[in-house]
């Protein structure tokens, strides 16, 4: 196995060319130029002059930015929570239908995962609609007989806007959790019944801790993505309360783009990039400790 | 022979060609939906038609408010963005401020025929920046009006002779009316709940007090704040008593009002349009549309106006011959603003707005008396449609008037809010 | 029903004080079934809801009641919509950046995980350090910065400014690196001692043997691509640069508001992605494990 090293450089400068220039113009030169950005109060576009640590203090005092954040984690506790829960009902019960069947129903509950967020967005919007809206003759009852105008009242909008993302995500999980049941060997329950287990005990027993790693992938999965939540928010929100119903990526643009300060609308986007950043190494080391097994 | 013919179709082919070439796009972005999305679009047609193998314009419409704004804002700055706009004479100071808006010089103007006395001078003071140049020309004036149904108010005894209400001038009259009409699972009157709509209100009713939302650079100063307590305290009522159903959006608040379930709706003149139509097929009741009436001690009502601007697109700037072509359709559609008005909204142009035909025009001229007393949006950079006060007004302005925070404390939010970005 | 069958075949002790036990045990079993199965229905109706409004006229929309199926089926709705929109323009915008992102990745992503997975050279170690920490950063948090380099570039309101920032796709380089990872080294040395060099070990051998892989993933960048709203919305100002998820919401017709239209171009725009789905199903599963770090 004589190969000339350079030779192999030179294959791997050509290789991984397309990678660098990509990543250096997409990734590395945007993630530092954020972080000068946020010390500047420069506008979208253009110079600014260096202002030190004045675009975070704003921040900290900002009781618009402090919504922002508590929104986006209410957001993530009443999505991702009843997500992880119903995707793992919901994979219990189709893990049990066989053939076509199973694949129908399956096809059922992903389908939506693969729509784009604009016609989910049209789909609940017609659904909700609150004249001519389905959902109405539902939610009428529960409202003294009033049609509800759901998405322009504020207490019902971060959880109308999680339960449509539930219904939209849902999928993604439940493909990890039957991935998950499938690994399991039959075996570990034929023992179980022959032992007399009832099917609590069973899943109790067996199904539970096994599909336990899995769970926690699904969660932290999730929890990342729905941190970085945004369309569904701004889409429904259009019109409406903006501010009592801004998340941190809304916020990161309503700085930026809609009142042109560069600066600020960077010092945002680090403190979510610093928030997601530590999230992720958790995820890694979890990851990492699962293949370790 | 066949040669002869073929010679010919080629040439008549090549002369096709050549004055397709010859056309040009203009490149339009406007904010208008609903009726006046409609009444546009057909005067572009006509535009197009009438111009046809010279110019053509090429019309995009975006969400009104801060997506459109926003969307010129980012393209002037990246060099993008179209060769003329809408824009809200309210938004001026703002826009000059972030250098959207490129000076129209008065050789331009003048070149293309537009004069200054065609306007009457505030409308045209209002397209200036505070360097004094001009940035836009505008086309209309609008503002908001109380639209009613006369078979309504007439059962109520509300009606006047002449087919006006009558009995609606003064808060207790008002409140009166209101109460009175809200009746069989009928509102006295439907608002939309829009931080637009929010703010028209309140500001009417604000200046019908006498207060002053901005002085010297101070918002709600002194005893304004208990004046804005008060409009907005007025608001709150009509919900709380039920005359007026909550959480109503924009269409819906329309809705209402032209399937008869309510008796009374405050919402801009750019609604005439639906009402007209509706009528004209018949299928809605006896309507009038009149200006707000009068609350408090002098009569006040906000209003706007839309303009057309050319963007200052950074390094990449409208061309000379362009520009041309662009001032030339203003003044087109301004000499054609007959046709806007049918709208509901009052042309800015003077030769229309002083013509016969515009005087004649119903129901334009039951309410144009409003234009005496009209009051615009504060000049200042926090101010206009997709500003702060806009933003604060669909934060504070619409829960107070759903009854979710009390009106002192939405009043005192609006002034915090808006004081703390001027330092 | 079937599930019933399938547990009583697996327990085949034949007790009797057990056979009683699972028949309680199966109608349980069945109760789970048709509750799973009324789930699916629940879950899709939004879709079929959406769907059929689509096909009905204006004024069968806005009736009261639920109306399952149109009274007078039409195609009005999207006769409209194809003939008065430009969405058309938003379809090829969709279809061009989508393929050029998928194509782009997926070359990018085969090269680089091939340099670090076969090849030896200096800075090997740091770029797969760089890949791992990219996989960390939320893409939303750079919209600011990337608005600046593709304003820097010239590409504001291109179909290449859509496309820069998608290509960051560190999953993909590493999901390929791991693939390439678990050939087998004979096939390498048999080749490398025919006189093979890298480039057709890549394209001869390990492509070919993962070639599943490269279609799993390819799919799954273009789903995401067709879907991605947030920066084609903030990259291009004009319609006719728009892609279709964002077109459809941030238009507004000057025909007037309709439901049947809204939802129809909506159904348009889900098209693709829903067609690709039924095709590739296994593909498209595939493609979400090896996404989650677990290996289909």
């Amino acid at each position: 196995m004589i190969r000339s090293s350079r030779s192999e450089y030179l294959t791997a400068a050509v290789l991984m060319a397309p990678f660098v220039v990509i990543y250096g113009l997409f990734f590395v030169y945007p993630t530092l130029r954020m972080v000068e950005l946020s010390f500047t109060n420069a506008p979208l576009i253009g110079p600014g002059k260096w202002v030190g640590l004045d675009n975070y203090f704003r921040l900290a005092s900002d009781h618009l930015f402090s919504t922002a954040i508590w929104n986006t984690i209410y957001f993530v506790i009443l999505s991702v929570v009843p997500g992880t829960i119903l995707a793992l009902v919901i994979a219990l019960g189709v893990y049990r239908l066989k053939g076509w069947l199973q694949s129908i129903v399956l096809a059922a509950f992903f389908l939506p995962y693969i729509l784009p967020v604009s016609v989910v967005y049209r789909i609940w919007g017609w659904m909700f609609d609150k004249d001519f809206g389905v959902a109405q003759y539902l939610i009428a009852p529960l409202n003294d007989g009033q049609r509800l105008s759901v998405f322009r009242t504020v207490p019902l909008f971060m959880p109308a806007v999680a339960f449509i993302t539930v219904w939209w995500c849902l999928g993604f999980s439940l493909l990890l959790f039957i991935a998950g049941l499938r690994n399991i060997s039959r075996e570990i329950y034929e023992a179980a019944e022959l032992d007399g287990a009832g099917r609590w005990i069973q899943f109790r027993r067996i199904t539970w801790p096994l599909i336990w790693p899995v769970t926690v992938l699904v969660f932290t999965i999730q929890l990342i993505l729905q941190l970085k939540i945004f369309d569904q928010v701004y889409l429904f929100t259009q019109g409406g309360r903006i501010d009592a119903n801004m998340v941190m990526v809304f916020y990161i643009l309503r700085e930026a783009f809609q009142l042109n300060k560069g600066g600020l609308g960077a010092a945002s986007a680090v403190v979510l990039f610093v928030v997601i950043a530590v999230l992720s190494v958790l995820q890694f080391q979890l990851l990492r400790a699962r293949e370790g097994r | 022979m066949i040669r002869k013919v073929l010679f010919a179709t080629l040439a008549s082919m090549a002369l096709t060609v050549s004055a397709a070439r010859a056309e040009d796009t203009i490149v339009w972005w406007d904010f208008l939906s609903g009726g006046d999305g409609v009444r546009m679009k057909s005067m572009l047609d006509e535009f197009n038609k009438e111009h046809a193998g010279k110019v053509k314009i090429d019309a995009t419409t975006s969400e009104w408010g801060t997506p459109f704004y926003t969307k010129v804002q980012t393209a002037a700055a990246t060099g993008q963005g179209p060769d003329i706009m809408t824009y809200h004479e309210s938004r001026m100071p703002l826009g000059v401020s972030e250098g959207v808006l490129s000076p129209l010089t008065p050789e331009e103007l003048a070149a293309a025929g537009i004069k200054a006395s065609d306007f009457s001078p505030a409308n045209w003071k209002a397209a200036q920046g505070p360097d004094g140049k001009q940035y836009a020309v505008p086309l209309d004036i609008h503002s908001i009006i109380l639209y009613y149904n006369k078979d309504l108010l007439k059962k109520a005894g509300l009606l006047g002779d002449d087919g006006k209400p009558k009995g609606l001038d003064g808060v207790a009259n008002f409140d009166a009316a209101l109460a009175k009409l809200t009746a069989n699972g009928v509102y006295g009157l439907s608002v939309p709940n829009d931080g637009g709509s929010g703010w028209r209100i309140f500001y009417t009713l604000l200046n019908q007090e006498g207060g002053q939302f901005l002085k010297d650079g101070k918002f709600l100063d002194g005893d304004n704040l208990d004046k804005a307590t008060t409009a907005l305290a007025e608001m709150q009522k009509w919900t709380k008593n039920k005359w007026a159903p909550t959480n109503t959006e924009y269409p819906a608040s329309i809705a209402l009002f032209t399937s008869g379930k309510a008796a009374m709706h405050i919402n801009g003149v750019w609604e005439v349009p639906t009402m007209v139509d509706l009528a004209k097929k018949g299928q809605l009741f006896d309507w009038g549309a009149i200006q707000i009436p009068v609350l408090y001690s002098q009569p006040a009502t906000w209003a706007d106006s839309h303009s057309f601007a050319i963007p200052d697109r950074k390094g990449n700037p409208v061309s000379p011959e362009k520009r041309k072509l662009v001032l030339d359709i203003i003044h087109w559609f301004n000499q054609h603003s007959l046709e806007w008005a049918g709208g509901g909204h009052i042309p800015a142009y003077l030769p229309v707005q002083e013509s016969a035909e515009f005087k004649a025009l119903k129901p334009n001229s039951d309410y144009v008396s409003l234009a005496k007393t009209a009051v615009f949006d504060p000049v200042s950079i926090y101010a206009g449609v997709a500003s702060p006060v806009y933003d604060a007004s669909g934060n504070y302005m619409i829960p107070a008037l759903n009854g979710e925070i009390a009106p002192a404390d939405a009043a005192k939010k609006i002034r915090d809010d808006l004081q703390a970005l001027t330092k | 029903m079937s599930a019933s069958v399938q547990s009583a075949d697996l327990v085949a002790a034949p007790a009797t004080r057990r056979l009683t036990r699972l028949n309680q045990i199966d109608i349980v079993g069945l109760l789970i079934t048709l509750g799973t199965l009324i789930g699916a229905i629940v879950w899709a109706f939004p879709l079929y809801w959406g769907l059929i409004t689509t096909f009905k006229h204006e004024y069968e929309i806005v009736r009261p009641g639920v109306q399952l199926w149109p009274e007078h089926f039409t195609f009005e709705n999207y006769v409209h919509v194809l003939l008065q929109t430009k969405i058309g323009y938003w379809y090829i915008n969709s279809l061009i950046t989508s393929g050029a992102v998928t194509l782009i990745v997926v070359m990018m992503a085969a090269g680089a995980g091939y340099a670090i997975s076969q090849l030896n050279f200096p800075g090997r170690r740091f770029f797969w350090w760089m890949i791992l920490a990219s996989f960390m950063v939320p893409i939303p948090a750079l919209i600011v910065t990337h608005f600046i380099v593709i304003s820097q570039l010239g590409l504001i309101n291109t179909l290449a400014g859509v496309v820069g920032p998608q290509l960051i796709a560190p999953v993909t380089v590493i999901i390929y690196k791991q693939f390439f990872d678990s050939v087998p080294k004979d096939f390498r040395e048999a080749a490398v001692i025919d006189g093979a060099n890298d480039f057709q070990l890549l394209f001869r051998i390990y492509l070919p043997m993962n070639w599943g892989v490269t279609t799993a993933l390819a799919i799954i960048t273009f789903i995401g691509a067709w879907n991605l709203f947030l920066w084609p919305f903030l990259a291009v100002s004009s319609e006719d640069k728009m892609n279709i998820t964002v077109g459809i919401t941030q238009v507004h017709d000057n025909f007037g508001v309709s439901y049947g239209r809204d939802l129809a171009v909506a159904m348009l725009a889900a098209l693709p992605v829903a067609l690709i789905y039924l095709i590739f199903q296994r593909r498209v599963t595939q493609a979400i494990m090896l996404s989650a770090g677990i290996k289909g």
